[in-house]
């Protein structure tokens, strides 16, 4: 490649990068400056990384709402794995009348827009008297990912060769010593791609957790929404709370990253 | 203990009848082969011993128990499978001891098993690896061992040297023939490879289209195949076929020009368009006479052995097996006879006659 092709290659990368790093960058540096800096004109290009009080005074108050972020979103995807694995491998090794249909109607629950639920949970959670509890947005986080669960697991269980769950079978194992010891530990990349993509989803949710929780249970990024009021948005508090929100997903999927982009592109290729 | 008796199986994948009401009975110990073409059902026909597929109909019963609607698992079988099938995600040695470990067998008694084992198929030094890590040669024996570790009463071959290359299926053809001297068990084998029917066999099953075409030993199916899809199917190269119509008196007029009596056949046998098969090895052959004259048009030479491949305008091409023979080359002229006791006559439905 000639040397000006390249260097418009790159510049044209760095454009790009730049569009979508730059809101990020400029919250992480939000979170570091005074009320005052944060309305400044001209702004304060490079905060003071010492000026810990944004989230100091945040975590003060809200560190117990970040704790049920926690709980919520582990409990979610736990819940939601329990169920989904059986259930994939399931669909995709017993051979009934009627488990296409099956796998489709399971996919097509997730075609329902969040919005709709609301209305109808808030008052099932209400009866049973379960609104504001960690258990309500547990069920709800784990049932709205399970078709997408079911799907993404399904299409690993269908890439496992088919002799060697039959082999499990004759060498005597029952169908749940076959699901446990050989289809599980052999599918470790997929469940860790679904895990992560549920766990993002818990854990970033907004819409459901301000219809079903208002002091005990409420998660973080419901306490992120109500920084913004009617007489001022508190920027710094948004953004030190920002900073914390996204911490959790990116750690994650570092730890789950070896895992993630060999699960994404299993079956790909043949045997692959 | 470990014969299996199939009656009146059959299974249908929606319209299409893939096995067609087979009846078997292989004996406790037997070394018994499922061969024929691909598509004939030999796989399902395995798989639905195994309990891996269902049936449509009929009855299955291992070791003199009906184990029709049993689990595999509980069926006292085990499966080489051509994949090998083995865990990935686990040792040679905990590959070789999983059935044992989910039988709940005690640990010193499932270490001296696969002790045993591993010593028989020369494993001890494999024992600590992942399959991966093995040659296709030591994943199929890791497999076999694996069977034959639970002590089953029925073994189940399905295709399993067909991933290894020749020599090592050669080698390995000879250990399987060995292991089953030793064990004493039963063993059905599947294969498509005629050659590996023929040499490991007591008996073979040949079949077409969901049918059992013959099932006799490799002697009997060579020297007496029961019909033309037997005949054409075993033996390498192919036998040869002659167009035969009733002739005078009982002998048969081959391409409407040699007339010849079969030992045996007597007129009312006799059909129309009836076909007459000789293997190469029986057709013999001379420079100056003979029953028909054709040229050479390709000679295959493997040293102690050579095949001619002769045109003759009456009949077609016609293979000739000649030991130690070099006097003929391409473009020759050749005579070719045949030995009337040692041929097969097939009738219109393609039943022996003779």
């Amino acid at each position: 490649m000639r040397k000006s092709n390249l260097i418009g290659s790159y510049a044209a990368a760095i454009f790009v990068m730049l569009i979508f790093t730059l809101p990020i960058l400029w919250m992480f540096m939000g979170a570091f400056k005074t009320p005052v800096d944060i309305y400044s004109i001209p702004p304060v290009w490079w905060p003071d990384f010492s000026y810990l009080e944004n989230f100091k005074a945040l975590l003060a108050e809200n560190w117990s709402f970040l704790l049920n972020s926690v709980i919520i979103t582990l409990g979610a995807t736990v819940l939601c794995m329990i169920f989904a694995l059986p259930c994939a491998f399931g669909l995709v090794n017993f051979q009934f009348k009627g488990n296409n249909f099956l796998a489709d109607w399971i996919l097509s629950t997730r075609m329902m827009p969040p919005i709709a639920a609301a209305v109808p949970l808030f008052m099932i959670f209400n009866g049973m008297g379960m609104l504001d509890t960690h258990a309500a947005l547990i069920i709800v986080y784990a049932g709205f990912n399970l078709p997408f669960a079911v799907w993404v697991a399904m299409s690993f269980f269908r890439n496992l060769p088919k002799e060697i769950i039959e082999a499990a079978r004759i060498e005597g194992c029952t169908w749940f010593q076959t699901f446990w010891q050989v289809a599980l530990p052999l599918t470790k990349s997929g469940i860790a791609t679904v895990s992560t993509f549920v766990f993002i989803f818990a854990w970033n949710e907004l819409l459901l957790a301000l219809f079903l929780t208002s002091s005990d249970a409420k998660t973080f990024p419901v306490v992120i929404s109500g920084f913004s009021t009617l007489s001022r948005t508190y920027w710094e508090f948004v953004s030190a709370a920002t900073v914390i929100q996204v911490l959790p997903p990116i750690i994650f999927t570092l730890i789950m990253q070896r895992h993630i982009v060999s699960g994404l592109t299993m079956g790909a290729v043949k045997n692959g | 203990m470990g014969q299996v008796e199939l009656q009146n199986v059959k299974k249908s994948f929606g319209s299409v009848d893939v096995i067609k009401d087979i009846s078997l009975d292989i004996k406790d110990g037997e070394f018994v082969v499922f061969v024929g073409p691909s598509g004939c059902g030999k796989s399902t026909l395995l798989r639905m011993i195994s309990g891996l597929e269902t049936m449509s109909e009929g009855t299955v019963g291992i070791a003199g128990r009906d184990v029709t609607d049993v689990q595999p698992s509980e069926r006292e079988i085990a499966m080489v499978f051509q994949s090998y099938a083995l865990f990935p995600h686990i040792s040679v040695r905990d590959n070789v001891a999983f059935g044992l470990k989910i039988a709940g067998l005690p640990k010193e008694e499932i270490d001296a098993k696969v002790a045993k084992t591993s010593e028989i198929l020369g494993l001890e030094k494999l024992l600590d690896r992942k399959p991966r890590e093995l040659s296709g040669g030591q994943q199929q024996r890791v497999a076999i061992g694996r069977a034959i570790v639970r002590e089953p009463a029925v073994f189940l071959f399905d295709e399993p040297l067909s991933n290894l290359d020749a020599a090592l299926r050669v080698q390995m053809r000879i250990e399987l023939i060995k292991l089953h001297a030793s064990l004493d068990a039963t063993m059905i084998y599947v294969t498509h490879d005629q050659v590996e029917a023929m040499t490991m066999a007591e008996r073979i099953v040949v079949l077409r289209d969901g049918r059992v075409e013959q099932f006799d030993t490799p002697v009997r199916l060579y020297d007496r195949p029961q019909n033309l899809f037997v005949a054409g199917f075993i033996g390498s190269p192919k036998m040869n076929f002659v167009k035969a119509s009733p002739g005078e008196s009982g002998a048969v007029l081959l391409a409407n020009k040699v007339s010849k009596s079969i030992p045996g056949v007597v007129q009312d046998q006799l059909t129309p368009n009836m076909q007459l098969g000789i293997r190469p090895e029986h057709i013999t052959y001379s420079h100056d006479s003979g029953d028909w004259q054709g040229t050479v048009t390709v000679e295959e030479q493997l040293g102690s052995d050579a095949f001619l491949y002769v045109d003759v305008p009456e009949i077609g091409q016609v293979t000739v097996r000649a030991v130690d023979e070099r006097s003929f080359t391409r473009g020759d002229t050749i005579f070719l006879s045949f030995d009337p006791e040692r041929c097969h006559l097939f009738n219109d439905d393609e039943q022996r006659i003779n």
